[in-house]
Parts: structure tokens; C-alpha cells; sequence
């Protein structure tokens, strides 16, 4: 096996010269900047419009999905090429699963995968190209984790579809240009048989956007009342919604995979090399460092899960059970490691530090820990499928829904 | 980046797949840990014949100098067993240790021998029942190179039965860790098997054991040679336990679906699901910890840390996944007639065998982050 990131193969080489000199030029002006977080408590004008920028950059050379076909605006090359991509943003704390915020990450392979022709070509190219940013709007009051229960209607009439219903717990501070969501398309048919999939254009009447203010940061309510939607924005076609879903949420559930070091763990280190105890250096204290051990570990073990699942999912061979066992190993280990975080250094870990990039802000570590239990499925629903997919107390696996 | 095994190591896989199949199945697993005879010399000897015991080796002492990782999937196929007998502790660690501290002489006798199953030198270390570091060293080695009187009691010796000769590590009267080869058959040797929740374990003890100069590995690196050794041999045994999990996992879940209670299979239960589940991510933990640190040493990169954190979390992985297939298969599972039982017992051996995972984390710590002597001793 060969786990390396950075020992390219024949001809990347010169790729990773391009892409370095290229980030050396584009990168200019960032070095002041402290990136937020997928899900944030931040909001800051400046650092938005310079990733914004940075993405539209990015994604005019296809290297926003640099393994998209050429034709949807990606750049139709190889996992050697996306992954030097991957490990050179690396350097500058970010990554192309989040440049700014949208989730055409996820949405973009599930319309290449459940798209008509004409769709892929309308709706991909601005997207692979981060000109747009989509909301993912799942959830809903009463329904949770059972997304099928979905009770947000969506009926046909002539070439519309009027929505009506109430999504909850998404987005974030910046507003939409398109919502990717479930429907109910006929309620008089069975559970799992009367969904549909709908991109919707959010600026389109009848649609209400509140604030909610959450643990891991600002979140919206969405209504829709009577919202006339044009059937062409139907991917997946008629009641085929859940199959579409399960795309989906493959995806979101830990299948998309990822290559690179978890930042939290150096800064870790750095705070207790610097911070003294007793006359002596924190990082010098046997309990601290049996902590760390642990906490350095876990990451380890969540970075070769994530790449594993990296592997399997760019050389098109799904993992059968690795999304769902990446995503419960995480959140038990961020749950974890933020109550390692509070042994190690006191308060030090409830203060939120603005100096510091998001994701190793200490508070935000800890504060992370409940609050990530649950985005995108409970904890107990990573199990479930986590157990499906392994064959337990069935006679056949659940297969993994394959993927893009 | 690729993380397919190579087509030689599919071949491999099957190789020593259909061996454990064939030799080693479950019915006699239970029957050999039970009655703790563990070491099978007719077994040893076929597994011989395969090439097993000196593939890392170069081909003029036997060997087939194989990669790291080609080694670990033959390893990892044993641990399905699990496979018991020194393949690891002579046909490995003892091997590499020859290799890489014994002189010319020493290497053309032994190493030869050593593939072909003939000698079988098990390493005997510490003398203390924890810790597995230089301190723990304390049989001695006195006189001169005419001749030398090795004294002390090593505590516990894993494969100790099967030895022809034991590899010692023992203090000189200048205080540095010498290692000595020892006949089985010197006098004032003595072997006592240890009996409890472990197997293949022996305490080894040398009373006035005379050592001609001729059997000195090394004199006074003995723990900077026995380092390397273990640097590249632990993968190996990291392997062989996520061969195990992988076993273990796999009848398991093959439980779940065939016994019914309360009107239906138990895995339809969410409890004695999430008991499987963990138990598959320790599984994966330590698969993903050891063919890492298996590429980093075939790849030529520092890979000390990665060997320590490796053995931490195949051998925490082993022992957690026995305890989550114990929660599974309850009471049955606790009998000496169930597959699980060699795996369970074995797994508590190889934790404590050749240094714990929390003996590692501190390995791997201090590696990364040495102490400064200032405050070494806070």
C-alpha cells in the first residue's frame, strides 16, 4: 500500500509547480486572515469575499472539481492531480471540500450521477465553477433524522411543482442562490416512493428565510409558501427522490473521503511547549502527554479512515461500510478530545481566540464536540447504517449506494 | 497514493489463507489453546518449507528478502488462525536481531538455520514482569571473553517452549545492555511455564549459565540492535493481530445473523449492534496503524513513531475487540470450545508481549517530543 501524499507520480510533478506558484500568486493578500469554520460563529466580511474571490479563481480553471468533465466546467483530470490540489491548499488551512460556503460539493456529484443531459449543462457548470453558492435544506420540524418522512409537499401542476412545507437547521450567514432539498411529490404513495428531488432557485416567490441562532452557529428556517417551482429543476425524475437522497447522503455521511493532517493537534502541542506549569513547560507533565497520546492517536486513526474512504471513492470502488464508520469514529473522538482539551488547559479551552484559524480554536474544539453529534443524521443513525451495511442480524449487506 | 495490495501480496494472501485453512483450522485452534500446546513442530516445519520464516532475510542466508509489507499479509493470514509458534518471535524478531547485530560467523550458522525451522532462537528481555524498556534489563553477564557467567530470571519469554536457544539481554559489569546467545540445553537453564489468562508464556531462568565468548551478539549495543530489530519485526505481529480482529469480526457477524432469541436474529438489536460496530472500528484502527507504518518503513521514511503507535493500537484493538465479541456471543463464548476463547487468551498474552500500548504511547511521545534533560526527573 502506499499511503503517500506527496510522492507524485510520473508527471505530476510539473502539476504541483503549476499549482504552488499558482496559489503563491492568488493566495496574496490571505495572510492576515483567519479562516472560519464549515459550520461558524464567525462572520467576517473581509475573509468571505476573499474566499468568494478565491473559489470563482479556482473554479474558472476547473480546479474546484478537478476531476469533473471539462465539459461541466471541471478539469477533467486524475485523483493524482486532485489530491496535489488538496494537499497544496493544505498549506493554507483550507481544502476544496469548503473554499466558501456552499455544498456543491456534495450536490455537484449527486447531479452528475441523477441528472438529465440538459440539467447537467444548465445546472453544473456555475456551480463546479463556484459562481453559485447552494444551501443543502434537509431537515425538517418533526422529522429529524427520518428524512423520508418528509412532509414538505411539492404537487404538480401543469410544468410547476407548488412547494409548501418547512425546512429547519440550515445554511448559514451568507444567503442562497439555489436550495437542494426534498419533496413529497405524492403523498398517496408509499414511504420511499413518494419523494422527489428539487433544486430550487431561492430567489423565487413564496420562499421565507429566518435566522435560528445554534451552538455551532447561525442557522435559518425555510419556508415555502406555494412556491411555484418549473418542473426542469426535478433531478432524478418522478418520485425517485430517495434514491437520489441516498446519493446523497453517502456523501455527506462520511463517503466523501479527504486527504491531509488535522491542524488541532500541532497547536496542542504548541500551547503546552509554551505555556509554563510549575516551572516547567506544560508539555512536559506526564498526564499531559499520556492526553496528547491519546488525542494524537484518534486523529491519526480519523486521517486514515479519511483517506481510505478518499481512495475508495475517487477510483470509483465505494467502500461498503467506510462512511459510516468514519463519521461515528469522529464524532465519538471529537467528543473526546474536547474533554481532553478542557484537562489539558483549563478555561484556556472555553475562550474563544479569534487570532487563530477556526478549526484549531480550542473553544471551538470543544464546543464542537455535542454540537457536531448530529448534523446530517444523529450519532445513533451512523450506527444503524454503519450495522446495515456490515450485515448484522440480515442475510444479505446493505450495498453502498454508489457514488461520484 | 494507492492502496490496493500488490498482485505478489494477493498471491501471498491466498498462499497462507489456504495453509491456515488447511493446517490450522478452528476445531483444532480450540483444542491446541486449550491444552496449551502451542507449539507444533510439524506445523513450524511445513510453514518452513513455504518460506515463511525468512522472507525479510536476504536470498544468501536463506531468505527471500521480501518488502515489510509482503511479510505482514503472510502475518495477517496467521493471525486468522490464530496460527500459534514462534513464526513470529524466532522466525522474525529473533532473525532480524542475528541479521542485524551477529557477526559474519553467527549469521551464516544461525540465519540459515533459522528459515529452515532447525534453530529456533526466542528473544528473552526483561526481567520484569511490566515495562519493557532498558531498565527492566537485569540478568547479568559477567567475565571476559574467555568466558562468561550469565545470571538472572526473565520473566516472562513468549514462545519459550518452542526454543532451541534463547536470544538474552543482559547487563555487563559496565552497566550496558550486552545480547548473548544461549543454548536450551546449558546447564543452570530453566524453563517454567506461566499458567493463567495467557499462553505460550514461559519464565526463563539462568543460574550460573555458562556462555562461551563465541555466543556474544553484541557486547554493549545491545538495546540500540534489539531497537532496530524490533523497529522492523513489530509490524509483523501488528499484522498478525488485525488478522485476528479480522477473524474475529467475521464470526461475529456471522453470530448475529444465525442466533435467534426473543423471536429474532440478534443482530436486529441495536445494543449487540453497536457492540459490532465498535468492535469494527478497532478492527479498521489498527489495519489502517500498521500498513501505514508497514509503507513508511518499505518507503524508507522515519517510521519509528509510526511502529510504536502501530503496536498501541493493534494490540489495544485486539484485546477491545475480543471484549465486544464476548459482549456478542456471552456465555458460550467463554468456553474453551469456542474459537473465540484462543483469541481471547492470546490477546491478553500479546498485550503485555513485547511492550504494552501505553508503553508505546510513551515510546512514540518521547520520540516526538523528547523531555528536556532539566526536567527529566519531575
Amino acid at each position: 500500500m502506499d499511503f503517500s501524499l506527496q510522492a507524485d507520480p510520473p508527471g505530476i510533478g510539473a502539476f504541483r509547480k503549476e499549482v504552488r506558484g499558482w496559489l503563491q500568486e492568488n493566495m496574496r493578500g490571505s495572510e492576515g486572515l483567519r479562516w472560519s469554520a464549515t459550520w461558524s460563529t464567525r462572520e467576517n466580511e473581509e475573509e468571505y469575499r476573499f474566499r468568494r474571490h478565491l473559489a470563482g479563481r479556482l473554479g474558472r480553471k476547473g480546479w474546484l472539481f478537478p476531476m469533473f468533465p471539462a465539459e461541466y466546467g471541471g478539469a477533467g483530470l486524475t485523483i493524482h492531480h486532485q489530491t496535489v490540489l488538496e494537499t497544496e491548499l493544505a498549506e493554507y488551512g483550507l481544502g476544496l471540500n469548503h473554499v466558501f460556503y456552499t455544498i456543491a460539493r456534495i450536490v455537484a456529484p449527486v447531479i452528475l450521477k441523477w441528472g438529465s443531459e440538459e440539467q447537467k449543462r444548465e445546472f453544473l457548470p456555475p456551480m463546479v465553477r463556484g459562481e453559485i453558492s447552494v444551501w443543502q435544506v434537509l431537515t425538517e420540524p418533526q422529522g429529524g433524522s427520518d428524512v423520508a418522512n418528509c412532509q414538505t409537499r411539492a404537487i404538480r401542476d401543469g410544468d410547476h411543482y407548488v412547494v409548501s412545507g418547512q425546512k429547519v437547521m440550515v445554511g448559514h450567514h451568507k444567503p442562497p442562490d439555489f436550495l437542494w432539498t426534498l419533496v413529497c411529490t405524492d403523498p398517496s404513495r408509499p414511504r420511499h416512493e413518494n419523494l422527489g428531488w428539487l433544486h430550487i432557485p431561492a430567489n423565487l416567490p413564496g420562499i421565507t428565510i429566518q435566522p435560528m441562532y445554534m451552538m455551532m452557529g447561525l442557522k435559518n428556517s425555510v419556508f415555502f409558501d406555494g412556491v411555484r417551482v418549473p418542473v426542469k429543476y426535478l433531478v432524478g425524475g418522478e418520485n425517485n427522490g430517495w434514491r437520489v437522497a441516498n446519493t446523497h447522503l453517502e456523501l455527506e455521511h462520511g463517503g466523501e473521503g479527504r486527504v491531509g493532517v488535522d491542524p488541532l493537534i500541532e497547536r496542542v502541542v504548541e500551547y503546552c511547549q509554551k505555556t509554563k506549569i510549575a516551572g516547567g513547560p506544560l508539555m512536559e507533565d506526564e498526564r499531559v502527554r499520556d492526553t496528547i497520546a491519546d488525542m494524537m492517536i484518534e486523529l491519526n486513526t480519523l486521517r486514515r479512515f479519511n483517506q481510505r474512504n478518499y481512495w475508495h471513492r475517487f477510483t470509483r470502488d465505494p467502500h461498503p461500510y467506510g462512511g459510516a464508520q468514519q463519521r461515528y469514529f469522529q464524532r465519538m473522538m471529537r467528543l473526546r478530545n474536547g474533554e481532553r482539551l478542557q484537562r489539558i488547559m483549563g478555561c484556556d479551552a472555553l475562550v474563544q481566540d479569534l487570532a487563530v484559524h477556526e478549526v484549531v480554536d480550542f473553544e471551538y474544539a470543544v464546543r464542537t464536540g455535542p454540537g457536531q453529534l448530529h448534523g446530517g443524521g444523529t450519532l445513533d443513525t451512523d450506527r444503524l447504517i454503519f450495522a446495515r451495511r456490515l450485515g448484522l442480524g440480515r442475510p444479505t449487506k446493505e450495498q453502498a449506494p454508489e457514488t461520484i | 497514493m494507492d492502496l490496493r495490495l500488490t498482485e505478489t501480496q494477493e498471491m501471498f494472501k491466498k498462499v497462507a489463507a489456504d495453509f491456515v485453512r488447511a493446517e490450522a483450522p478452528a476445531h483444532l485452534m480450540t483444542q491446541w489453546y486449550r491444552t496449551k500446546e502451542t507449539f507444533r513442530p510439524e506445523l513450524y516445519r511445513k510453514a518452513a518449507a513455504l518460506g515463511w520464516l525468512g522472507m525479510l532475510l536476504p536470498e544468501q542466508y536463506g531468505g527471500a528478502e521480501t518488502s515489510l509489507t509482503d511479510c505482514a499479509v503472510v502475518f495477517e493470514e496467521l493471525g486468522r488462525g490464530p496460527v500459534p509458534g514462534p513464526f513470529f518471535s524466532a522466525g522474525v524478531l529473533g532473525a532480524q536481531i542475528v541479521f542485524l547485530g551477529g557477526s559474519d560467523e553467527q549469521k551464516k550458522s544461525l540465519l540459515p538455520a533459522i528459515c529452515k525451522g532447525e534453530s529456533i532462537p526466542i528473544p528473552a528481555i526483561t526481567d520484569q514482569a511490566a515495562g519493557w524498556g532498558p531498565e527492566a534489563v537485569e540478568t547479568t553477564l559477567t567475565g571476559s571473553a574467555g568466558g562468561f557467567i550469565l545470571d538472572g530470571s526473565k520473566r516472562f519469554v513468549f514462545d519459550a517452549e518452542a526454543a532451541t536457544g534463547f536470544i538474552v539481554a543482559a547487563r555487563t559489569e559496565s552497566g550496558e545492555i550486552a545480547l548473548v546467545l544461549v543454548d536450551r540445553a546449558s546447564a543452570g537453564l530453566s524453563i517454567k511455564a506461566l499458567v493463567g489468562f495467557m499462553v505460550s508464556a514461559a519464565e526463563v531462568t539462568f543460574e550460573k549459565v555458562r556462555v562461551p565468548g563465541s555466543s556474544v551478539i553484541t557486547a554493549g549495543s545491545g538495546w540500540q540492535v534489539l531497537s532496530g530489530a524490533l523497529e522492523k519485526s513489530l509490524p509483523m505481529l501488528c499484522a498478525y493481530q488485525v488478522g485476528a480482529c479480522q477473524e474475529i469480526f467475521g464470526f461475529t457477524a456471522e453470530y448475529t445473523r444465525s442466533r435467534v432469541v426473543f423471536g429474532q436474529p440478534i443482530g436486529r438489536f441495536q445494543r449487540v449492534q453497536d457492540h459490532c460496530v465498535d468492535l469494527s472500528v478497532h478492527l479498521d484502527a489498527a489495519r489502517y496503524a500498521t500498513y501505514e507504518a508497514l509503507w513508511r518503513l518499505d518507503s524508507g521514511l522515519p517510521a519509528t513513531a509510526a511502529v510504536h503507535e502501530a503496536k498501541a493500537v493493534a494490540s489495544e484493538g485486539y484485546r477491545e475487540v475480543c471484549n465486544y465479541a464476548h459482549m456478542v456471543f456471552a456465555g458460550p463464548g467463554t468456553d474453551y470450545g469456542h474459537p473465540l476463547m484462543a483469541h481471547s487468551v492470546l490477546a491478553h498474552t500479546l498485550y503485555q508481549y513485547l511492550g504494552t500500548p501505553s508503553h508505546h504511547k510513551h515510546s512514540m511521545m518521547d520520540l516526538l517530543y523528547p523531555i528536556s534533560p532539566k526536567h527529566a526527573l519531575r
